[in-house]
C-alpha cells in the first residue's frame, strides 16, 4: 500500500520590490503516469507565487514579528504556500504539493523509485528523510503542520545569507532602493542549494 | 447548488399553515377534488387590516424561514408559514392502487404515496428516497394548522357565532384525526374593534372556555388577541404566540422522528402494495430501509435543529448508503446508481452545512473531501472511472457546491469585510495535523477549483470521440448502449449534448467565465489583487477562445495600464499577458495597443517567440485600421526597448557659450529583431533650453556597424520662433530655404526686441538607425542662452512608417539618475555622475567694466562726496546700457547723478534711495562713458552702500540680457575729534556794589539792558586732532555758544588768529586752542547758576588740488562742547600770580582773591606756611571778612630760591564758621595737585641765556 505524502512543489524568493528573486520548480508523483513531473507549469507557478505577495501585504498588517508567516493560503486541496520573511524584506514562499510524493508504506520503495527525476544525487538524503516522513505519517496522517516547514525556510535563509556573503553579489542590483523590479539571482551555488533543500525536504525532516 | 432535486436541500424548519386570512384562490376547490384529505370551514375569512398586516408578517416570518443560516439560541423561531383561505387540502396518507391492474383478491395493504412501497411512486418498486418525500414534509403537512376567527363583541349573535365555530373546529378536527396526520389544530381568536369596550374579561374568558369545551381543544391551543392598538403590539403578540407553537411544531416532528426510529428498530422488511412485474423486480433489503428510517430521523432532526442528532442518522445513513450493502450492489448503468449518488451527494451537503453551522469549518471541509475521495474511488471501482468529463463536471459543482453553501449560511469571519483569507481550525482540531485545505478558504479559492475543473472537464469533452458525438437518433442502437456504459452523465449531459458534432453543445468557457468572475470578485474585495489579475488573464484566455476580444481586451486593459507585474518584473506573466492582449487589440483593431505592445516586446528581457518577425514596420499587419493611426505612448504606459540617458559634458555652463551633451540610446531589442530606424528624436528641457530636435537623414553615412557603442558628432543648427511652426516641413526643404528662413527670423527677432522669451529650436541631422544590442551617442553643442538651470526632461522618439506613426515619451528627469560620458570604443560610459543631466547655467560674464574713475578715499562728514564712475566696453560689438543707481544707509542725502546730457537729482530718504532706469544709450565697443554721482554733506559720521547696476545688451544679441554691478561701500567718518577744558579766570574788572546807585537804570526804555551782575571769566581749552588720513587745512576755529540760561549772558572774548592760508593739521596729532570766555548775569539780584552750551567749530579744507583749478570747498565740522555750569554761588578763591620784571630778580606776586556771590557775611582764616622752596612777604596768618556779594584780594609776595621749577605755598583759607578749608583755584601759570597750589617759576634769564648757550 501506498500513501502520499507532502514534498516541495516549489521555492521562490521574492525581493524587496515584490520582484522574483529565484524560482525552483521541483516535480511531483503523478499517479495517473506513473512519473515525475512538475505539477503546474513555470507561468503557473510564477503566477502562484506572485500571489503571495497580497497575502503577504495583507498579514503584514497584523504582522508577526519573528517572520515566520506559516501557512500563507492554500491554493487548492493539493497546493499550500507557506511564507517566510526576513527583516530585510526578502520573502521565501515554499510551495508544498500535499500529495507529491508517494511512499510504500511498508517496504522500502523510495518515492516511487522516480529518484532519477527528483535526483539521483540526493537519494541518500531522500531515502532517510521518507523513512522519516513514513513514521510521520504512519503516526498522525497527512496532514502538515507550519512548524514542519521551518527547516526549509532556515535553509533557504542561510542559502541566502551565504550568498550575500558573496562580494560579488549587490543586493541593491536585485532590488533597487526605492525603485522598480530588480534582476534576478543567478549564482549556481544557490540554485544548487535551493535544488538542494527542495528535493531532501519532508515532513519531519529537521535539518536540510 | 442548482441541479440538485428542489426541496432536496432546503433548510428544513416547521410548517405551519395559516387559515382563514385571505379567501381561497380559486383553483382550490378543483384541487379538492384530488385525493387529499381537504379541511374546511365555512365561516368567512377574516378581514380587515389585521389580517393585512397578519399576513405581510406571516410572509415576513416565511421569508426568514428559507434562510439557511443557522438557528442560534437568541432566535425564538424559525418557521415556514402558509398563508391559504379557508380551506387546505392535506396530501392523501395512502396511496391508491393503480387503475390498469387487475383486482385483487385480498384487501391490498395501502402505503404512503411517496413509499417505494406503493406502485403510484417513482421510487417503485426499488428506489431508497428521493426529494418528494422531503418536500412533501416541508410544503404540504404543517405541523400546526392555525384557525384564525373573530370573536364578535355584538351579543344578538354572539352565540349563534360561537356555536358556528365550535362545528366549525369540531368538523376540522374530526378530519384531521381520521385522516391519521398528527398535526395540530390551534385557534387563534380576534376580538373585534368593539370588544374592549363591549366585551369585559370574565365574558371572553367564559366564551373562549366554552369555544374550547365544546371543541375538545387543550388549553394551549386556544389563542385570544384582544383588539391591539398598532402593529408593532400585534406583531409582539404574534412573536410570543409563535414562540409558543414553535415548540408545539417541534414537539410534532420529534413524535414523527421517533416513529420513524419505531419502525427501524422493528427490522422488518416491509412488502409492497404488488409484487414488482417490471424490471429487475427487485425490492428493498433491509440495509436500504434502514437507510431510510436513518434519513428520515435526519431529517426530523433538522427540523428540529437539533444538529448533534442530524448528523448523527446522516452519517449513519451515509455509511449504509456507501456501504457494502446498498450502493455497492446497485449496478452502475442503472439510473438508481446516479439516484443513490444523488443521496449521497444530499446527504454531503446537509452534512457539510451542519458543521459549517456548529462552527466546525475544518471538518466541513474535511467531510467534503473524504466524500469526493469516496465517491471517486466508487466510480473508479464501480462506476465509469474519473477520468471522464462527467467526473470533472460533479468534481467543479462539487466545489461550487462548497462555495455557495459558505455564502448561504453566510460563515462568520469570513466575509469580505474581514478580509480573511481563511479560517483557523476549530477547537475540537486543534493542533492535529491538518491538511492546508482543510482550514477552510473564502469562496474565491472554491470558485477557482470549480473553474478549473470545468477547464479540465472541457479537456476531457473534447476527447470525445466523434463516433459518441452524434446525436442518438443518428448512431446505431449497439453505439448508445456502449455510450451508456462508457460515459458518466451523472448531473451532466450526455456526449452528443456535452460536445455535439453538430451545433454549440456546453459553453465550457462561459460556464468558466462565470465561475473566475465570481472568484475575482471575492480575491478583489479581499485585496489580493495579483490573484484577481491572474484570474482576469485565465478569464481574458477563456474569453479569447469564445472570440469575444473586445471583452478581453476590457479584462487585461486595467491589467496592462497599472503594470501589474510588468513593474515588479514578473516577465514570464507579463509576456503572457502582453501577447494575449495584442492578439486581442489585433483583432478589435487598437492599433495603439497594438504598436505598444510590440515595442515593449521587442525588449530582450521576454523570451523570443518563434516565427515572430519583431519588427515595428510589420506591427499593424493584419490589424484592420481606416486611418493612418498617430499613436501617443510613454513609458509610463510601455516599457520600452530603447534605453536612453542624457548628460552634459560638466556641471556648468554659461550663458553665451556652448556645452557638450550626449544623448545616448540603447536599443535592448532581441537579437533578432530589426533595426528600428527613428525619424526623429526630440529632447526636451525643464529650464532655460531650447528643446533639441536630431532628424534622421538616410544619406549620412551610418555610424560603425562593429563596435557596440557609436559616437556620433551632429551639428545644430538653431531656429528662432519665427520658423518654429515651419520645422515640420524643414525636413522638406533644401538647406538654402533654411538659411533664408533664419535670416528672415534674424530681421523679425530685431523688430520684436523686447519680447524677448523666444522658443526656438535646435536641430541636427544624423542617422537614427537602431540595431540590437546597440548604443547610438549623439554628441551634440549646445549653445546656452540663458542663465538658469536646465535639466533633460524627456525623449520623444518618433518612428514613422507607412501605416502608422508613434511617438514614444521616455522620461529622463528621473532624479539621482547616474549618467556617464561615452568616448568611441569603449562600452562603458566613464565619469559617470548622479544628475549629469542637469546642467547649471551661469549667467553670461559681463565684459562692460565698472569702475571709479579715482580710487576710493575716505570721505568725512560735512563734506560733499563726489563719484565719478567709468563704463568701459569691452564687449565685442556696442552695447545698449541702463543704469541702476540705489544707496542704502540710514539716512540718504540728496544727491545728483550726472551723466552727460542725462541728470536725476533725487532728494534726501530715509534708509534706501535710487535712480532707476537710467539709459545711457549706445555705448561703441571698447570706448567708455563716464558719470559722476554727487552726494550732498552727510551730518555725521555714517555709512552708504552703493550699488551701481548696469544692464546692457549687445547689439547683435538683443535676447540675451547682461548684467554688470559695482557695489561701492561708502564709510563716513569725523574729520576731527576734540576734549575740552574750562578753566576759571579772574575776572580783571571790579565786582559791582549792591550799592551803586549810579548804574541804576531804567530798564523800560533801554532796548540793550546793559548787564549788571556779577562776571565771571573762564577759558575754554580746547584739544582737537584731525583723523583724517591725510593733512589738511584748518582755515578757522571759532567758539560758538549755543545756548546760555535766561538772565545770564556769555560771549567769547578771544580766540586763537590763523592766517588766511590756515594752518596744516596733520593727522593723528594733538593741537590746541584756546578761548577766552565771560559770562555775566544780567541782574545782581539774580542768583541762579547759569549753565552754557558751546559748541567747537573746525573750518577746514582739503589740501589737495582739484583739477579743474576750481577752489576747495570750505567743510565746517561742528562738535559740541557741552554744557558747563557757572556763576555759582558758592564763595571761591582764585589764586592769581604776577610775576616781576626781570630786574625784581624773580619776585612773584600772589594774589588770594576770594569771592562771595552769597548773600551772607562770611568769614574766612587764611594760613600762609613759611617753606624752604621761597621766602615770603604777607600775613602769615590773617582774618577776611567778606560781605555779600563781594570780593577781596590778599597779596603775597614771594621769592622763590629755586627758578623754573614749581614751588608750592602752603596756603590755606579756611571757612571761619564752617570749619572747612577752600580749595584754592589756580588760574594762568598755575596748577595744583592734590597737596595743593603749584606756582611755576620761570627760570632766570640768564639761566636761559645759560642754557642758551
Amino acid at each position: 500500500m501506498s500513501a502520499a505524502i507532502p514534498s516541495v512543489a516549489c521555492l521562490g524568493v521574492i525581493g524587496r520590490n515584490n520582484n522574483p528573486l529565484h524560482i525552483s520548480i521541483f516535480p511531483s508523483y503523478d499517479p495517473t503516469a506513473n512519473a515525475f513531473t512538475p505539477i503546474r507549469n513555470p507561468l503557473q507557478f510564477s503566477l502562484l507565487l506572485s500571489s503571495t505577495i497580497d497575502v503577504f501585504d495583507l498579514r503584514s498588517k497584523t504582522s508577526t514579528a519573528s517572520g515566520d508567516f506559516g501557512l500563507l493560503h492554500a491554493i487548492d486541496d493539493r497546493l499550500a504556500a507557506y511564507g517566510f520573511e526576513t527583516n530585510t524584506g526578502v520573502r521565501m514562499v515554499c510551495i508544498v504539493d500535499m500529495r507529491g510524493r508517494r511512499v510504500e508504506a511498508g517496504g522500502s520503495g523510495v518515492s516511487g523509485q522516480g529518484g532519477g527525476a527528483a535526483g539521483a544525487s540526493t537519494a541518500s538524503s531522500t531515502s532517510a528523510s521518507a523513512a522519516a516522513a513514513r513514521s510521520s505519517v504512519g503516526s498522525v496522517g497527512a496532514g502538515l503542520r507550519d512548524s514542519e516547514i521551518k527547516p526549509v525556510f532556515r535553509a533557504m535563509q542561510s542559502a541566502y545569507v551565504r550568498l550575500l556573503q558573496n562580494p560579488f553579489y549587490d543586493p541593491d542590483e536585485h532590488a533597487p532602493l526605492g525603485g522598480k523590479g530588480g534582476r534576478r539571482i543567478t549564482s549556481k551555488k544557490f540554485g544548487d542549494d535551493m535544488k538542494r533543500i527542495g528535493e531532501a525536504w519532508t515532513p519531519g525532516v529537521t535539518t536540510l | 447548488m442548482d441541479g440538485y432535486p428542489l426541496g432536496s436541500l432546503d433548510h428544513n424548519v416547521p410548517l405551519i399553515v395559516v387559515s382563514g386570512l385571505s379567501s381561497d384562490p380559486p383553483d382550490q376547490p378543483a384541487k379538492a377534488k384530488g385525493q387529499g384529505v381537504l379541511l374546511r370551514s365555512d365561516l368567512p375569512p377574516l378581514e380587515g387590516k389585521e389580517a393585512n398586516f397578519l399576513e405581510s408578517f406571516f410572509e415576513e416570518v416565511d421569508e426568514r424561514g428559507k434562510s439557511w443560516t443557522v438557528v442560534t439560541r437568541e432566535e425564538h423561531f424559525r418557521l415556514r408559514v402558509k398563508t391559504v383561505g379557508r380551506t387546505f387540502v392535506l396530501p392523501s396518507r395512502r396511496a391508491t392502487l393503480p387503475e390498469t391492474i387487475e383486482p385483487l383478491t385480498t384487501s391490498p395493504i395501502l402505503h404512503s404515496p411517496f413509499s417505494p412501497l406503493s406502485p403510484s411512486s417513482a421510487l417503485y418498486p426499488d428506489g431508497l428516497m428521493n426529494a418528494q418525500w422531503i418536500k412533501k414534509h416541508q410544503e404540504e403537512i404543517p405541523s400546526i394548522f392555525v384557525c384564525f376567527h373573530t370573536l364578535t363583541s355584538d351579543s344578538k349573535i354572539s352565540v349563534q357565532q360561537d356555536n358556528r365555530l365550535k362545528s366549525a373546529l369540531n368538523g376540522m378536527r374530526a378530519t384531521l384525526v381520521e385522516s391519521g396526520y398528527k398535526t395540530r389544530l390551534v385557534v387563534i381568536i380576534l376580538g373585534d374593534a368593539e370588544a374592549k369596550t363591549n366585551l369585559t374579561a370574565e365574558i371572553i374568558q367564559d366564551r373562549l372556555e366554552g369555544v374550547r369545551r365544546g371543541t375538545g381543544l387543550d388549553p394551549k391551543s386556544i389563542f385570544y388577541i384582544p383588539p391591539q392598538e398598532s402593529p408593532s403590539e400585534l406583531r409582539r403578540v404574534m412573536d410570543s404566540i409563535f414562540a409558543l407553537l414553535y415548540n408545539t411544531a417541534i414537539e410534532y416532528y420529534r413524535d414523527l422522528g421517533r416513529h420513524a426510529r419505531k419502525k427501524r428498530s422493528r427490522g422488518i422488511v416491509p412488502q409492497p402494495t404488488l409484487p414488482p412485474t417490471s424490471g429487475t423486480s427487485q425490492t428493498l433489503s433491509l440495509p436500504d430501509w434502514n437507510f431510510r428510517y436513518d434519513f428520515k430521523s435526519a431529517i426530523f432532526a433538522e427540523f428540529r435543529q437539533e444538529i448533534d442528532a442530524a448528523i448523527r442518522s446522516f452519517e449513519q445513513a451515509y455509511e449504509i448508503l456507501l456501504g457494502q450493502d446498498v450502493l455497492d450492489i446497485i449496478p452502475s448503468w442503472s439510473p438508481r446508481w446516479n439516484e443513490a449518488r444523488l443521496l449521497a451527494d444530499i446527504i454531503s451537503i446537509r452534512c457539510l452545512r451542519l458543521h459549517l453551522w456548529m462552527g466546525q469549518t475544518s471538518l466541513a471541509v474535511r467531510r467534503w473531501q473524504s466524500h469526493r475521495d469516496r465517491i471517486s474511488d466508487f466510480v473508479d471501482r464501480r462506476g465509469r472511472g474519473t477520468n471522464n468529463y462527467g467526473w470533472q463536471a460533479w468534481e467543479s459543482r462539487w466545489a461550487m457546491v462548497m462555495a455557495n453553501m459558505i455564502e448561504m449560511v453566510e460563515v462568520p469571519g469570513l466575509g469580505p469585510s474581514t478580509m480573511t483569507i481563511f479560517l483557523q481550525p476549530e477547537k475540537a482540531l486543534f493542533g492535529e495535523r491538518l491538511q492546508p485545505w482543510e482550514l477552510l478558504h473564502h469562496t474565491g479559492y472554491w470558485y477557482r477549483i470549480a473553474a478549473r475543473h470545468l477547464g479540465a472537464r472541457r479537456t476531457l469533452a473534447h476527447r470525445i470521440p466523434d463516433d459518441d458525438r452524434g446525436a442518438p437518433d443518428a448512431s446505431p442502437a449497439s453505439r448508445v448502449a456502449s455510450k451508456a456504459i462508457r460515459y458518466d452523465t451523472y448531473m451532466c449531459p450526455p456526449p452528443h449534448e456535452e460536445y455535439p458534432l453538430n451545433g454549440n453543445g456546453i459553453n465550457h468557457a462561459q460556464l468558466m467565465i462565470d465561475c473566475l468572475l465570481n472568484a475575482r470578485g471575492q480575491f478583489q474585495a479581499r485585496k489580493q489583487h495579483r490573484i484577481a489579475a491572474e484570474i482576469s488573464l485565465e478569464c481574458a484566455r477563456e474569453m479569447a477562445t469564445l472570440g469575444s476580444w473586445n471583452e478581453v481586451l476590457a479584462m487585461l486593459r486595467p491589467l496592462w495600464e497599472d503594470k501589474s507585474f510588468r513593474s515588479e518584473w514578473w516577465l514570464d506573466i507579463s509576456e503572457d499577458i502582453l501577447w494575449v492582449m495584442r492578439r486581442a487589440a489585433a483583432e478589435t483593431g487598437r492599433a495603439d495597443i497594438v504598436v505598444a505592445i510590440d515595442w515593449e516586446l521587442m525588449n530582450e528581457r521576454f523570451t523570443r517567440r518563434k516565427n515572430w518577425h519583431y519588427d515595428l514596420a510589420k506591427s499593424l499587419d493584419g490589424v484592420s485600421s481606416t486611418s493612418r493611426p498617430f499613436i501617443t505612448i510613454s513609458d509610463d504606459v510601455a516599457s520600452s526597448f530603447i534605453s536612453t540617458s542624457f548628460a552634459f559634458r560638466s556641471k556648468e555652463g554659461r550663458a553665451g557659450e556652448t556645452c557638450v551633451a550626449q544623448l545616448s540610446l540603447k536599443s535592448e531589442a532581441l537579437q533578432a529583431a530589426a533595426p528600428v530606424t527613428l525619424s526623429s528624436i526630440r529632447v526636451e528641457f525643464e529650464g532655460h533650453l531650447k528643446p533639441i530636435t536630431l532628424i534622421h537623414d538616410s544619406d549620412l553615412p551610418p555610424s560603425s556597424s562593429e563596435s557596440p557603442v557609436s559616437v556620433t558628432p551632429v551639428a545644430l543648427t538653431e531656429q528662432l520662433e519665427g520658423d518654429a511652426k515651419e520645422s515640420d516641413e524643414i525636413e522638406k526643404e533644401d538647406k538654402n530655404d533654411e538659411d533664408e528662413d533664419e535670416d528672415k527670423a534674424k530681421d523679425e527677432g530685431e523688430a520684436e526686441d523686447k519680447d524677448d522669451e523666444k522658443e526656438g529650436q535646435l536641430t541636427g541631422k544624423c542617422d537614427l538607425t537602431l540595431r540590437p544590442g546597440h548604443r547610438q551617442v549623439f554628441e551634440m553643442n549646445i549653445p546656452l542662452r540663458e542663465p538658469g538651470q536646465a535639466s533633460a526632461f524627456r525623449v520623444v522618439l518618433t518612428y514613422k512608417t507607412d501605416t502608422f506613426e508613434l511617438d514614444y515619451t521616455l522620461s529622463l528627469s528621473e532624479s539621482g539618475k547616474v549618467t556617464g560620458w561615452f568616448v568611441q570604443g569603449a562600452t562603458k560610459p566613464r565619469l559617470s555622475r548622479p544628475d549629469g543631466h542637469i546642467l547649471h547655467i551661469q549667467p553670461r560674464p559681463p565684459k562692460m567694466k565698472l569702475r571709479l574713475v579715482e580710487p576710493l578715499g575716505q570721505f568725512y562728514a560735512n563734506e560733499p562726496i563726489p563719484l565719478r564712475i567709468g563704463l568701459y566696453n569691452e564687449e565685442d560689438d556696442s552695447a545698449n546700457v541702463k543704469l541702476d543707481i540705489r544707496i542704502v544707509g540710514k539716512v540718504i542725502p540728496r544727491f545728483r547723478v550726472d551723466a552727460g546730457e542725462h541728470k536725476r537729482e533725487v532728494d534726501t530718504a530715509e534708509e534706501e534711495s535710487q535712480v532707476t532706469g537710467l539709459a545711457l544709450g549706445h555705448i561703441a565697443s571698447s570706448s567708455s562713458l563716464e558719470l559722476s554721482i554727487h552726494l550732498d554733506p552727510a551730518p555725521a559720521p555714517t555709512a552708504y552702500e552703493i550699488q551701481i547696476r548696469a544692464d546692457y545688451h549687445l547689439e547683435s544679441d538683443a535676447a540675451t540680457p547682461i548684467v554688470q554691478v559695482l557695489p561701492i561701500h561708502l564709510n563716513i567718518v569725523n574729520a576731527f575729534e576734540a576734549n575740552y577744558d574750562l578753566m576759571p579766570r579772574l575776572h580783571p574788572d571790579p565786582w559791582p556794589s549792591l550799592f551803586d546807585y549810579e548804574d541804576l537804570q531804567d530798564v523800560s526804555d533801554g532796548d540793550v539792558v546793559q548787564a549788571r551782575g556779577l562776571a565771571q571769566q573762564w577759558c575754554l581749552v580746547c584739544h582737537y586732532a584731525s583723523f583724517a588720513t591725510e593733512d589738511l587745512d584748518v582755515v578757522g576755529l571759532d567758539l560758538a555758544v549755543t545756548a546760555v540760561t535766561p538772565g545770564g549772558r556769555c560771549q567769547v572774548v578771544n580766540q586763537p588768529e590763523l592766517s588766511a592760508d590756515g594752518m596744516i593739521v596733520a593727522p593723528k596729532t594733538m593741537y590746541e586752542a584756546r578761548f577766552g570766555l565771560v559770562a555775566q548775569k544780567i541782574t545782581l539780584d539774580d542768583r541762579h547758576p547759569v549753565t552754557i552750551d558751546l559748541a567747537f567749530v573746525v573750518r577746514w579744507r582739503r589740501r589737495r588740488q582739484l583739477a579743474d583749478g576750481e577752489n576747495n570747498t570750505i567743510n565746517v565740522t561742528t562738535m559740541t562742547v557741552g554744557q558747563y555750569m557757572v556763576l555759582g554761588t558758592e564763595p571761591r578763591v582764585l589764586a592769581s600770580v604776577l610775576h616781576s620784571s626781570q630786574e625784581q630778580a624773580g619776585l612773584v606776586r600772589l594774589d588770594i582773591t576770594i569771592e562771595n556771590p552769597s548773600s551772607h557775611f562770611l568769614t574766612f582764616g587764611l594760613v600762609m606756611e613759611p617753606s624752604d622752596a621761597f621766602a615770603f612777604s604777607g600775613s602769615k596768618q590773617t582774618t577776611v571778612h567778606l560781605l555779600p556779594m563781594s570780593r577781596r584780594t590778599k597779596t603775597y609776595r614771594l621769592l622763590p630760591l629755586a627758578r623754573g621749577v614749581y614751588i608750592r605755598p602752603g596756603l590755606v583759607v579756611r571757612d571761619k564758621y564752617f570749619q572747612k578749608v577752600l580749595r584754592v583755584i589756580p588760574t594762568e601759570g598755575m596748577k595744583i595737585d592734590k597737596d595743593g597750589l603749584l606756582v611755576w617759576v620761570p627760570p632766570a634769564p640768564e639761566a636761559e641765556e645759560k642754557a642758551e648757550g
